[in-house]
């Protein structure tokens, strides 16, 4: 108890230092107070925000597009990891390509996209749904292929089917994987989504808003939403950890 | 498949066993290693009666976990003959069933699932099934595990399971690779009788590889002695005692001391050299 007491207080050590830190600089000169917007004024916008329902829309729209592309793009890459994972022509037909067109960060589509689409909403969930993709697929992918021999031959002695060995063997021997697919598809989406949202500020979203305070020089908004964007995503892959546990409780202590 | 199981339930007294006969008749198996030809098995003959518990002892190497999977049909590369009652094997087949050394429970499913696994390519109805999986259950002690995991079983009773596994579909045959190796010696002890209580009521053929000379003389009918490089049969030991035994006979401690003896021998080369077993204590 009292190590979880000594964990959590060196924890909330280092942040607090940087706050004191950071009050200090706001107080050394207007320039300052502008590049370092004071605790207090922070807290207020923070406040503010809430108040009018400012912050509840925005991080409620990057959340939605957040997640509706993972379902997107999590699920097209769980299909194609499962396709390409059982069949090896698909694997060698598609794979090399998947490979290659990861090596292209999701902001480096954006002039392609936006050509093509728009900056609209379907352009953003487009980019935002291709970073989800790419874990899913490889990590799916790797999952069907890595079937232990020991499983399979129980699956040959009671004459299992192809689609029971699909069903009862790789799916589940691939879940722990498929899940470790997932989990980095939500931090990809999520940073993606706050990405596309600052380069096509159109409608509402974390970014959005983050672009229009700095335009409007309210450091102090772009800070609430900063700070916003970090523990939502922080608390996203908790739960998804927690999740996790539960949905693959039969695993091994040492596989979890 | 489905006539037989009303006849001969699992729970019912040992039934006649009219059939499970194996009958193995000039036996090879040869692995390619490193580009060089390696002889496994050679010239294996063995007839195994209905019923029988058939038990294989030998040192690493003397080919006694192939020998199962060639019967079993997980390997199907060999010359020779296998016939059970009669029918040449080729493949898997849900008449011929195999415990490995490693329980291969599928840790994402429950025991009851485990077991039902057997079952899923026979045709019987839903109800019927699930007493089946019930009555295996109860058969191997594990009727209050259905709904556990196999990683909250200990290993003799994730071993059970999957004797349970094995036997759900009712193979004439059942193959037992090490079945009890990796238990400890109390635990190996009493999965033993359970194994023999087990093989009585269900009369299946049983044919088991140990590395265990007692384990092998408790269980087995006949103990078939194999040497290694190539793998070939030593020595037949009939044990000639009924079930359930008594492991302070001193007919067993007799035929143990031969075997030992057999195991322990100085076998000569093809060169004419001595060779020896490795790690196989003498005398």
């Amino acid at each position: 108890m009292n190590r979880r007491v000594a964990s959590f207080a060196l924890a909330l050590a280092f942040p607090a230092l940087v706050l004191g830190w950071w009050e200090w600089e706001s107080r050394q000169g207007s320039g300052h107070a502008y590049a370092f917007a004071p605790l207090g004024q922070i807290a207020r916008s923070f406040a503010e925000m809430i108040a009018d329902g400012r912050l509840a829309l925005h991080a409620g729209a990057s959340l939605q597009r957040a997640l509706t592309a993972l379902l997107i793009g999590g699920s097209i890459g769980i299909v194609a990891g499962v396709a390409t994972g059982l069949s090896r022509v698909l694997d060698r037909t598609a794979s090399p390509l998947i490979t290659t067109m990861r090596q292209v960060p999701i902001l480096g589509w954006l002039p392609l996209v936006a050509l093509w689409f728009g900056n609209g909403d379907g352009a953003k969930l487009l980019l935002v749904s291709l970073s989800a993709f790419y874990p899913t697929v490889l990590n799916t992918q790797k999952g069907m292929q890595a079937i232990e021999e020991r499983y399979a031959e129980v699956g040959r002695l009671y004459g299992f089917t192809r689609l029971q060995s699909l069903r009862l063997i790789a799916w589940p021997s691939a879940l722990p994987l498929i899940f470790t697919g997932v989990s980095q598809a939500l931090a990809f989406a999520w940073i993606a989504t706050i990405g596309v949202e600052l380069l096509f500020s159109a409608s509402a979203g974390l970014g959005t808003e983050m672009m229009a305070a700095q335009v409007a020089a309210r450091t102090d908004v772009v800070l609430v939403c900063v700070a916003c964007v970090g523990v939502m995503g922080f608390a996203l892959n908790q739960l998804f950890a927690l999740l996790r546990i539960r949905l693959l409780h039969w695993l091994p202590a040492a596989g979890k | 498949m489905t006539d037989h199981r009303t006849l001969r339930g699992p729970a019912s007294a040992k039934a006649p066993a009219s059939t499970g006969a194996v009958r193995i008749s000039g036996l090879s198996k040869r692995y390619a290693m490193a580009g060089k030809a390696m002889t496994v098995l050679d010239d294996i003959n063995l007839s195994i009666r209905p019923g029988e518990f058939v038990s294989i002892v030998g040192p690493s190497g003397c080919g006694k976990s192939t020998l199962l999977r060639l019967i079993v049909g997980l390997d199907t590369d060999y010359d020779g003959e296998i016939r059970l009652d009669d029918t040449r094997v080729a493949g898997t087949g849900l008449e011929r069933g195999l415990v490995f050394q490693d329980h291969r429970l599928f840790p994402w499913m429950t025991v009851a699932k485990n077991v039902e696994v057997a079952l899923l390519n026979q045709k019987l109805p839903r109800d019927r099934r699930e007493k089946v999986i019930a009555e295996h259950l109860a058969l191997v002690g594990l009727s209050d595990f259905g709904d556990a995991y196999p990683h909250q079983l200990s290993g003799g009773m994730a071993q059970r399971a999957a004797i349970a596994r094995a036997l759900t579909n009712e193979p004439k045959v059942l193959a037992l690779d090490e079945p009890l190796g990796a238990l400890d010696a109390l635990t190996r002890v009493k999965v033993q009788a359970e194994l023999q209580r087990i093989w009585m009521e269900a009369g299946t053929t049983m044919i088991m590889v140990t590395h265990d000379v007692d384990e092998a003389l408790f269980l087995g009918d006949r103990v078939v002695v194999m040497s290694p490089r190539p793998g070939r049969i030593a020595r037949i030991v009939d044990v000639d005692l009924p079930h359930p035994r008594d492991r302070a006979s001193p007919l067993l401690h007799r035929l143990k001391d031969e075997i030992l003896a057999e195991l322990t021998r100085e076998p000569r080369g093809d060169d004419g050299t001595l060779v020896a077993f490795p790690g196989r204590p003498r005398g």
